[in-house]
């Protein structure tokens, strides 16, 4: 089952929980559901979050394919100079 | 000098052709912005705010309007309110005040005239009636319990809450159990730090000049690092069709991360649909300094355990981060940015706070720097106080592949190991520290980014080709994507014309940021080139009467068996025979940019009589990935280096207690010049990036990084003193030496 791991921000709406196990074929799958459980998480995740996927951080992860048993790093949103 | 690791031999790839743009800009052909003239062109200019924080009771604009020359006027009423939540308000509040004036230099109106000093006429008899509010300048006065509201319009990003707030966002990051660590440690250090507001110094001020036309359509020109977000941003502060309006890039003077916000182009726009004429508006020096965005000042307490041996067990520290009059996402980078050493215990929190000072914007890796001069100054410490080399204690702990970075992801594959050997190694580490002088070590991590990137390959009929893009070349990535391109091909560098197009002759492309263009473009460039080739060799195997697989390209031509060559120039010829033009447009969202780090060694001699630094050596080792034009590199590990020199030993905004800027010009502002400085000496370190066809990892941002912290550690063995804000400036040390 694919892995979510929150910023210390995000633990406050799972009790603390830093690594949860969600089903969810996309990114935007695990965090419907993450918003399912933890109502108000899937917000910040959908629009202040970027996710990091197999070592790339994606901008608007939603749509990204992922596999049963990949880890999702959801982190704070990038930018540059 | 450069350190690679084993890839494959290229052509072109890592050479150094003169320069495409570097004819124009040797003979002044070149156009930036503010050389643009438009027939019936008007001159543009703001009225800024004296104030700090005022609430406008009134704007009459009646005098001014009617003054010789006036052709039009416009205030905040001119512009649509956007919606909380809407991601331009912020943008939309800043470049043209609604209500409340928030910084002193805020724009509160605008007059476009015949000539400038029509303009400037009119603008000052434009009366506004204020009613003065508190003025917070500072990180401390803005979070002390029951400070006043700096901007009542921001609320605290993501916390939920809506109730108004001086805080920009609270980002807390956490692994591990430091209290055990610290408890466990031999050596406990803690220090607190501050750095000042620094500007990135272009040397171009903004300027744009943009053309309503009666169809309600709008012609910008504008210097920036992002045609594309102009265009989106003053579309949305207008209310517009983004089809409304075409932005040509014109050649930029320097960005630095400054230009990736916009300051005029929706007031000329609006100006300009007033008057039915084209408005041009160049901002003065003074205006840059006072108004648009320099990177954030700082605070921080930071506290590092370690073994006696040097092994670093646990990090604690709360870092701040001024991010002027409204939100930014400055605290939150900043926190993420503490990724370089593996910390098994870690607890970070950053904040993101408001001052009335204008909108902070980003100044290459953004928030790093005052990250790393902090930490970089405690790891000092701490090896010094073990007995222990600096460079030895940084390998020691160093991140490698699979090691979490701050936010808990794994490291890609990284070359911070490398950089630190390189340095460790090198000419300049390996000599004696001059008599007088002292050395100091500091490093600098930077994420780097993809984002969206567009480009077109035609191959014209004589076999040389052109490169269109959308990425602003603001440090050589017109010469990198002709080379990229030139490898692919098998065509000579300079058959190849890389060019970047206005926003209706190219696709979308994002802001160049992030030390992005030559990554992500580039892959644009070199998937399209891979499609050309795949054409050519269908076209060649009609040509020669072969089956296309029969075909292989062998450095700029078709070979096939029992065939001659046929070089790309002889299929070109026979395009229209073929199957019509050559013409590829590739585009993507770029994933996988590779983090870069960079080690800095400087050597400093401190004259104890007047508090001057100055810097005697300096060697920079950066990881490139794979540098496509070396001398590029090199000098955007100088430039960076240089710009950070300056943040170190010079720069600062002051500010009077009504919020006024008091140095605002560069005799005051002191950025270096060449005379300060030695020759900086590179090091490319190339550990290739495997998310990218030639390994290329970005090299814009990252030699800002470590200077600060470089020098601070060199400043330390010359005089005992451990310098914990910044600018160095002569008064400063002064200052420090006779307390010592």
């Amino acid at each position: 089952m694919p892995r979510a791991h929150l910023m210390s921000d995000h633990r406050r709406f799972t009790d603390g929980e830093a690594v949860i196990e969600v089903e969810g074929l996309t990114v935007g799958a695990v965090i419907a559901e993450l918003e399912r459980r933890y109502p108000g998480l899937g917000e910040i995740l959908t629009n202040g979050s970027s996710a990091g996927v197999d070592g790339v951080i994606h901008a608007e992860p939603e749509y990204l394919v992922i596999g049963p048993d990949t880890d999702v790093y959801f982190v704070a949103p990038l930018a540059g100079g | 000098m450069t350190v690679t690791e084993d890839r494959p031999a290229y052509k072109w790839v890592g050479t150094r052709p003169i320069r495409h743009d570097g004819y124009d800009k040797v003979v002044g052909k070149a156009r930036f912005a503010a050389d643009l003239n438009l027939p019936g062109q008007l001159h543009g200019v703001f009225l800024r705010s004296p104030h700090g924080h005022a609430r406008i009771v009134s704007i009459d604009t009646s005098a001014a309007e009617a003054m010789p020359g006036v052709k039009a006027v416009v205030t905040g009423d001119d512009f649509p309110e956007l919606a909380a939540g809407d991601p331009e308000r912020d943008t939309a509040i800043n470049l043209m005040a609604r209500g409340v004036v928030l910084y002193v230099g805020h724009a509160l109106a605008a007059v476009a005239a015949s000539t400038r000093a029509e303009a400037l006429a009119a603008a000052a008899a434009i009366e506004v009636e204020y009613d003065l509010l508190p003025v917070i300048l500072s990180l401390d006065e803005s979070i002390a319990d029951g400070a006043p509201l700096v901007n009542e319009d921001n609320r605290t990003a993501f916390s939920g809450s809506d109730e108004p707030s001086n805080l920009a966002s609270v980002t807390p990051l956490e692994r591990g159990d430091v209290d055990a660590a610290f408890e466990a440690a031999d050596l406990v250090i803690e220090r607190e730090f501050e750095t000042s507001w620094v500007h990135q110094g272009y040397i171009e001020p903004h300027a744009c000049v943009v053309d309503v036309g009666a169809d309600g359509k709008a012609d910008i020109w504008a210097s920036s690092q992002g045609h594309f977000r102009v265009r989106s941003q003053t579309a949305a502060v207008l209310g517009w069709d983004t089809a409304r309006i075409k932005v040509t890039p014109a050649e930029i003077g320097g960005g630095f991360g400054g230009k990736t916000t916009i300051y005029l182009e929706p007031v000329a726009a609006r100006l300009s649909e007033k008057s039915g004429r084209p408005v041009k508006i160049v901002m003065t020096r003074d205006e840059v300094l006072r108004a648009t965005g320099p990177a954030p000042g700082s605070k921080a307490r930071i506290r590092i355990g370690a073994t006696s041996d040097g092994e670093l067990t646990a990090i604690e520290g709360w870092i701040g981060y001024v991010v002027g009059c409204v939100n930014n996402m400055a605290g939150f980078i900043g926190a993420m940015s503490v990724a370089s050493y593996k910390f098994p215990n870690l607890k970070l929190e950053a904040v993101g706070v408001l001052t009335n000072t204008p909108a902070s914007a980003a100044y290459r890796a953004p928030s790093a720097p005052q990250a790393a001069f902090a930490i970089e100054s405690v790891i000092d410490e701490i090896a010094q106080t073990l007995g222990l080399d600096p460079i030895d204690v940084r390998l020691k702990n160093a991140v490698v592949e699979g090691d979490p970075t701050a936010m808990g992801m794994p490291h890609p594959r990284i070359g911070f190991v490398e950089c630190l050997e390189a340095i460790r190694d090198s000419d300049h580490y390996g000599s004696p520290v001059p008599e007088g002088a002292a050395r100091g070590i500091g490093t600098g991590f930077w994420f780097n980014i993809g984002e969206q990137s567009s480009a077109t390959v035609n191959l014209n009929e004589d076999g040389t080709a052109t490169v269109i893009t959308g990425s602003p070349d603001i440090g050589g990535s017109r010469a990198s994507m002709a080379l990229m391109a030139a490898e692919e091909l098998g065509i000579d560098v300079h058959r190849i014309t890389p060019v970047v197009a206005d926003t209706e002759s190219v696709g979308f492309t994002d802001v160049t940021e992030g030390s992005r263009a030559t990554f992500a473009t580039g892959m644009a460039v070199v998937n399209a080139c891979r499609e050309l080739v795949d054409e050519l060799k269908a076209r060649a195997a009609t040509i020669m009467g072969v089956d296309s697989e029969a075909v292989d390209w062998i450095d700029g031509a078709a070979v096939a068996e029992e065939h001659d060559p046929l070089p790309l120039d002889a299929i070109t010829a026979k395009a229209k025979g073929t199957g019509g033009p050559l013409t590829v447009t590739a585009s993507l969202n770029a994933g996988g940019a590779g983090p870069s780090f960079a080690v800095h060694c400087c050597d400093v001699a401190v004259d104890e009589e007047t508090g001057q630094v100055t810097v005697l050596r300096y060697t920079t080792a950066q990881d490139a990935g794979t540098a496509i034009h070396p001398s590029y590199v090199e000098g955007q590990m100088q430039g960076g280096t240089v710009q950070g020199i300056g943040w170190a030993l010079n720069e600062e905004y002051v500010y009077g207690e009504d919020g006024t800027m008091l140095n605002a010009s560069f005799l005051d502002y002191r950025v270096p010049v060449a005379s300060d400085l030695p020759m900086i000496e590179t090091i490319i370190v190339e550990v290739p990036n495997p998310a990218h066809p030639y390994g290329v990892r970005g090299v814009g941002e990252t030699g800002i990084v470590p200077p600060m912290s470089t020098i601070a550690n060199a400043v330390n063995r010359a005089t005992g003193l451990r310098i914990s804000a910044l600018p160095m400036s002569p008064p400063a040390i002064l200052a420090a030496l006779n307390e010592r």
